[in-house]
């Protein structure tokens, strides 16, 4: 029976053409949107997750407290040690210090006066690394070098190899007009709140495709930070990330829970606690913005298209009410013919819904590869998004589509249908005779 | 049931609403059919003979009296019974030939098989057969669209007849069709019926239909008038 209506349905152009053209649209915009939100949610969390939360982040309570102002005099103690009990306690997961500092950065001329001068936001990472890390190109690349992605967002020069050697953003060394092996001098204070400064030389410029990055960033290594600030075994943060680069947030959570429990009982506000990255940079909130938005997005999709088809359906039920009459007339019971309509649907559905799944891959596709460019509307965004926006095919692109394609045109050839079940027999019978 | 009594109608009426009021489709009608019968109901147009075939046929039930067919009563079945009765035992031809035009011949006539879920190489046997007696097994893979009005209603007789039912209820067959046509459909049907004494049941006003009834039941306004027996040679 199925072959026989699908044969019906594959030679009466006009009873699936309006069908299949509307549910491919639908699954078309549905994938397109479900592709490009999971790529810039998941660009948005990965870049987060990356530069400022990690998958989880270990902090002391009262450097949480007062995150933003990044209150290095609040920072972990014995942090060395932590991180080595950490990597015991959870073996699955790549601990790493980070310390993020701000001061001013002054660039001298040939006679050591102030040629330019401007407040910069610097982090101090494992830049340097003594395992044999290679990248492309044969140089050592760290781990952290590795997760920020600094090889690939070189715009010029190298990778710091060397002590004192600093990455500047392009767009503030172009600012300050800072040519690669200047000099640059940092001012600032340390975890003790006496001043202090040391020089740099630049030996590199990035641009990491996010204004809050790329506005005025200093990257230094995690010792000559720890040199400059006093910070011996002293860091910020210590941030964990799962081996597989995933963030996995029941994981995440399951770690956080397990960590804090140790701290529970003491009052101490330096005692260590664990953030997991949707309780950081309002992410969470963030997440269940874009999933909700999502949902809202198919949902109307569904409506419209039932509407659409529903509407479809009772034109296609009209004309084909004569054949509803003759099916009668052979025996069909009413019951039989409604579940016939329903089975039509759920083919043309699936057909729509695959056509509009591959049109819509193709276009995520497009939109993965070469993203849209927002650059020119985030001149003056603070939180770290990134400027170029790119889908993300993920196992659900190839099925979400389905979901709003099958259950719409169900839908809609259910209620238009329900006109065949609400005339009586010989009503349907007689509109033979019409 | 009576041997050979497949149709007992006893004081059948039929009323349908008209706005706020009722029209009386057929009053107190008394008939019965045997099998093997080759009859018609004739009148003009609203004499009520539609209405007696869609009962005979199960797509209606009366307002009053008594209506059974091949023993069953018409009133008391469920829409699936009903459904059930004309998928077995009842076929139906009209004027309008009605095929389903995205179907080829052979699947219009395979169509009510399909429907009584019969397995395909004995779908596939009966359905050659039922073109064998119309004589069309040379156009099984045609669409309707690509026939003549009289191959039209040859192929709606072998989807009629394809199920072997015992009662055909044809309304106005040949009034399409040309007398030549008319003609050969009528003694395909002749011989249908002394072959597989299938009971014919026409509703018409054709004299050439007539002239092949070997039973006469005139309506008029809802009424039996008249009920002869016809002597017909060929």
């Amino acid at each position: 029976m199925i072959k026989f209506l699908f044969k019906g349905i594959w030679r009466d152009s006009s009873r699936s053409r309006l069908p299949i053209l509307i549910v491919s649209i639908g699954v078309f915009l549905t994938i397109v949107m479900s592709a490009f939100m999971a790529g810039v949610m998941g660009d948005v969390v990965d870049m987060n997750a990356r530069f400022s939360t990690g998958h989880v982040k270990v902090m002391t309570r009262a450097y949480a407290d007062n995150e933003e102002q990044l209150p290095n005099d609040l920072a972990i103690l014995g942090v060395d040690s932590l991180e080595k009990a950490l990597e015991t306690q959870y073996p699955h997961m790549q601990w790493v210090q980070r310390i993020r500092f701000g001061g001013l950065m002054d660039v001298p001329d040939e006679k050591g006066e102030t040629r330019a001068q401007g407040p910069v936001s610097a982090m101090g990472i494992a830049l340097i690394d003594t395992d044999d890390n290679k990248g492309s190109e044969g140089q050592l690349l760290s781990p952290e070098v590795q997760r920020l992605h600094i090889a690939e967002s070189l715009k010029s020069g190298k990778i710091p190899q060397a002590p004192g050697e600093v990455l500047l953003s392009d767009a503030f060394a172009k600012k300050l007009d800072i040519q690669l092996g200047d000099a640059i001098t940092f001012f600032g204070t340390t975890m003790y709140g006496s001043m202090t400064f040391k020089n740099f030389t630049v030996v590199g410029t990035v641009a990491f495709g996010s204004q809050a990055l790329d506005r005025g960033g200093l990257i230094v290594d995690l010792q000559d930070a720890k040199q400059v600030l006093d910070m011996e075994d002293a860091a910020g943060e210590l941030l964990g990330y799962f081996d597989n680069g995933l963030y996995d947030d029941e994981s995440a959570q399951r770690i956080a829970q397990r960590f804090n429990q140790q701290y529970e009982t003491t009052e101490d506000e330096f005692a260590p606690v664990m953030l997991r990255l949707k309780e950081q940079n309002q992410l969470a909130s963030l997440i269940d913005y874009t999933e909700r938005m999502s949902g809202i997005f198919v949902g109307i999709f569904v409506v419209a298209m039932s509407i659409v088809l529903w509407n479809t359906g009772l034109l296609g039920g009209l004309r084909r009410y004569s054949e509803f009459g003759v099916r009668l007339a052979l025996g069909e019971a009413k019951g039989h013919i409604y579940r016939t309509l329903i089975y039509e649907s759920v083919l043309i559905g699936i057909m729509g819904s695959v056509v509009g799944t591959l049109a819509g891959i193709g276009v995520a596709f497009w939109l993965q590869e070469k993203g849209l460019d927002f650059s020119g509307l985030m001149q003056n965004v603070s939180m770290m998004m990134p400027t170029v926006y790119r889908a993300r095919i993920t196992p659900e692109t190839f099925f979400i589509g389905f979901i709003p394609g099958l259950f719409s045109m169900v839908l809609g050839q259910a209620l238009s249908g329900i006109g065949v079940y609400q005339r009586d027999t010989a009503q349907l019978f007689k509109e033979l005779e019409v | 049931m009576e041997k050979n009594k497949i149709i007992s109608i006893e004081h059948l009426t039929k009323r349908f609403p008209v706005g706020k009021g009722e029209f009386t489709a057929l009053k107190d009608i008394n008939l019965e059919f045997r099998k093997g019968e080759f009859a018609g109901l004739v009148g003009p147009s609203g004499s009520g003979k539609t209405t007696m075939l869609n009962i005979i046929g199960s797509l209606d039930s009366p307002s009053e009296g008594k209506a059974m067919v091949l023993g069953r009563s018409i009133a008391d079945l469920s829409h699936q019974e009903a459904a059930a009765l004309r998928n077995r035992h009842i076929g139906f031809i009209f004027q309008e030939y009605h095929l389903l035009p995205v179907y080829t011949v052979y699947e219009n006539v395979e169509f009510s098989l399909l429907l009584q879920g019969m397995e395909a190489s004995k779908r596939k046997k009966a359905v050659m057969e039922a073109l064998e007696w119309v004589d069309l097994t040379d156009k099984v893979d045609s669409k309707p669209a690509k026939l003549s009005g009289g191959e039209s209603q040859r192929v709606a007789i072998a989807r009629a007849m394809v199920k072997r039912p015992e009662i055909l209820l044809a309304d106005e067959p040949s009034a399409n069709l040309d007398a030549k046509n008319a003609h050969n459909i009528l003694q395909l049907m002749k011989k249908l019926n002394q072959e597989l004494e299938t009971t014919f049941i026409f509703s018409t006003h054709d004299e050439k239909v007539m002239q092949y009834l070997d039973r006469i039941i005139s309506l008029e306004d809802g009424k039996v008038v008249k009920d002869e027996k016809m002597k017909v040679e060929f």
